[in-house]
């Protein structure tokens, strides 16, 4: 028999089924809600609440949102010719950081996988397609991760675009700033010269 | 090349061990299981990142130190090559991964920084002669493959990327056609897989080409001189993929092109051609079994002495013979192609061999700058070696010079 309360118990085990947290942490975190102040405890339940029940995916371009269509994809001033396919609603924030994307986006959620059985149909990519067919797109930006699984997933959406009579283009891979030529590892230097500019 | 130092932390049966390594060729003596094999297979191991007895690397972390939580072992070795010193660190860790799942971990450190397997290549390379590598001639292919793969993957540095990505690839496509047999979905993901593992695959079988035409050349006159002129060793290398027609482009051309070039008038792009071709020709088939049935992880390598093949006729006293010539041949195409000599690591392996074929292998020890012996009866070298050589004993996993010769 635990010396704990139900209630107590119960919110630790839930702490410890979120990635990285251990029984430890759990523990602490329980206790540190238990005792501050009730504002704290009361203000993350209504923040997780509202966290499953206030969004959903835009049925655009399928970043997660409050409204649909998000704020993005209802904005007039946007681009509607160009769109940005990235793999997760963080690359998104990452891009609109830049402040210089006045384009759409369209989210995977996810790249392709086989290893980790993410195949073309778990991801967003008959919606991309449906969305190119309808018009509108004259340019369809790939940023999916430089990785083995990115170029993957753009290698085989390229495939699927190029009959829909659209410019593909991909993003420019290199150097990074502020980075020393020294350091950097064969393949990224070797992309930055594939990728050089007539200046 | 020679290694200085070595030092290991948790490494099969060694806790700790700091050792430095004398100039002159090393005798380690001692009984079974005490922790002689495990000395040579830590430095194959910082040579190649992987284990010649075992494909579990997890295995090689101290079981008694794994109990105590203590899930590492540790790796280290100084190299003085020709123009530098290098220093190569290993560390496996076995943690946790999102899911709870506990993953084995390999970092390598090269001069203390980050690098990725297939840039070990050239930081130190080896020549590993194991009792049990008389299994290369009669057993299984895959083992005749590993040895290829090892081999070129410690001087040839594209061969060691392809083969990395060769893997891979494989890996994701055989997943990919498993669930394309069993749940459906579009055949068409398989194109960009396709277009890699030709990539990969035609370095990886242009590589091992050349390189059974190498050994094969160095091979053969060791192999006459091993056998009094009486018997001359050929490889062959047996393509899974070979775009034998048209016949241009047949891969068993001896003599008439150098080892390991391509026939005149075809392109490494050709093959890449010919090699997707042959995908998407067998693609149904592949999607029905569930599995890729074409390419250099199906190749084939044999050992001949006229027309007979020593993997299926051979007596093991031929076998052995041959499995020499190939060790032979192997230091000296690595002493051809790196300019500097390999270290030459012999386990236990004189007691197999008569007189004549001792003397032989011994005679590699002169050859290289450093070379590194295990015996369990030191008697098996004459005293004039025990007497030039460094004597260390081996007992559970602590190792002590000799004060004399034994």
């Amino acid at each position: 028999m635990s010396a704990l309360p139900p209630s107590v118990l119960r919110l630790i085990e839930t702490f410890s089924e979120l990635p990285g947290i251990g029984p430890k942490t759990a523990s602490r975190l329980t206790f540190f809600l238990l005792r501050g102040e009730s504002d704290l405890a009361l203000r993350l339940a209504q923040a997780l609440q509202n966290l499953k029940t206030q969004t959903r995916l835009c049925s655009i371009c399928y970043n997660i949102t409050e409204q649909d269509p998000c704020l993005i994809c209802s904005d007039p001033q946007r681009d509607r010719t160009t769109i940005c396919v990235v793999e997760e609603p963080l690359d998104v924030v990452a891009i609109e950081r830049t402040e210089h994307y006045r384009g759409l986006y369209h989210v995977l959620h996810g790249a392709l996988a086989p290893m980790e059985g993410v195949f073309a149909e778990h991801l967003r990519i008959a919606e991309l397609l449906r969305r190119v067919e309808s018009g509108e797109v004259r340019e369809v930006i790939l940023a999916t991760n430089p990785t083995s699984e990115g170029d993957y997933t753009a290698a085989y959406l390229l495939a699927k675009l190029r009959p829909l009579s659209v410019r593909v283009t991909r993003l420019g891979r290199g150097l990074p700033v502020g980075g020393d030529l020294e350091y950097a590892d064969q393949i990224t230097l070797t992309n930055a010269l594939e990728g050089r500019r007539e200046l | 090349m020679r290694i200085r130092s070595l030092s290991l932390e948790n490494f099969r049966n060694y806790i700790r061990l700091e050792m430095e390594w004398p100039e002159q060729p090393v005798l380690l003596v001692g009984g079974n299981a005490q922790g002689k094999t495990s000395l040579l297979e830590a430095i194959y191991y910082l040579a190649t990142g992987r284990s010649p007895l075992t494909g579990m690397d997890r295995q090689l972390i101290n079981w008694t130190a794994e109990q105590e939580g203590l899930s590492y072992a540790r790796l280290r070795t100084e190299v003085v090559g020709r123009h530098q010193v290098r220093e190569i660190e290993m560390v496996l860790s076995v943690s946790p991964n999102a899911n709870g799942i506990p993953r084995l971990q390999k970092s390598i450190r090269v001069d203390r920084r980050p690098q990725r397997l297939r840039d070990l290549t050239g930081c130190l390379n080896v020549v590993l002669f194991l009792p049990q590598d008389v299994e290369l001639v009669a057993g299984p292919p895959a083992g005749r493959r590993d040895y290829l793969d090892a081999t070129l993957s410690q001087v040839d540095r594209t061969y060691a990327a392809a083969l990395e990505t060769y893997g891979e690839t494989l890996r994701e496509r055989n997943a990919l056609l498993r669930h394309l047999a069993e749940e459906g979905g579009d055949p068409a993901q398989l194109d960009p897989l396709d277009e890699r593992l030709a990539r990969s695959g035609v370095v990886v079988a242009q590589g091992r080409h050349r390189l059974v035409g190498e050994l094969s050349r160095h091979a053969g006159p060791f192999h006459a001189e091993l056998t009094g002129g009486q018997e001359w060793l050929r490889l062959e290398y047996h393509p899974n993929f070979d775009p034998a027609s048209p016949p241009a482009l047949t891969y068993q051309r001896p003599l008439l092109v150098e080892p390991g070039g391509l026939p005149p008038g075809v392109s490494l792009e050709d093959l890449e051609r010919a090699f997707l071709q042959r995908l998407r020709q067998r693609r149904r088939e592949e999607i029905e079994r569930g599995m890729t049935l074409t390419g250099p992880h199906r190749d084939e390598v044999r050992f001949r002495v006229g027309d007979v093949d020593l993997g299926l006729f051979g007596s093991r006293g031929q076998q052995r013979t041959a499995v020499l010539a190939l060790k032979m041949a192997q230091l000296a195409w690595m002493q051809e192609i790196a300019g500097e000599d390999p270290i030459l690591l012999l386990d236990e392996v004189l007691a197999e061999l008569d007189e004549a074929r001792r003397a032989a292998l011994l005679s590699l020890v002169d050859r290289v700058e450093q070379a590194i012996l295990t015996a369990t009866d030191p008697e098996m070298f004459s005293l004039a070696f025990r007497q030039r050589a460094a004597l260390f004993r081996v007992e559970g996993g602590i190792i002590r010079p000799c004060e004399r010769a034994v």
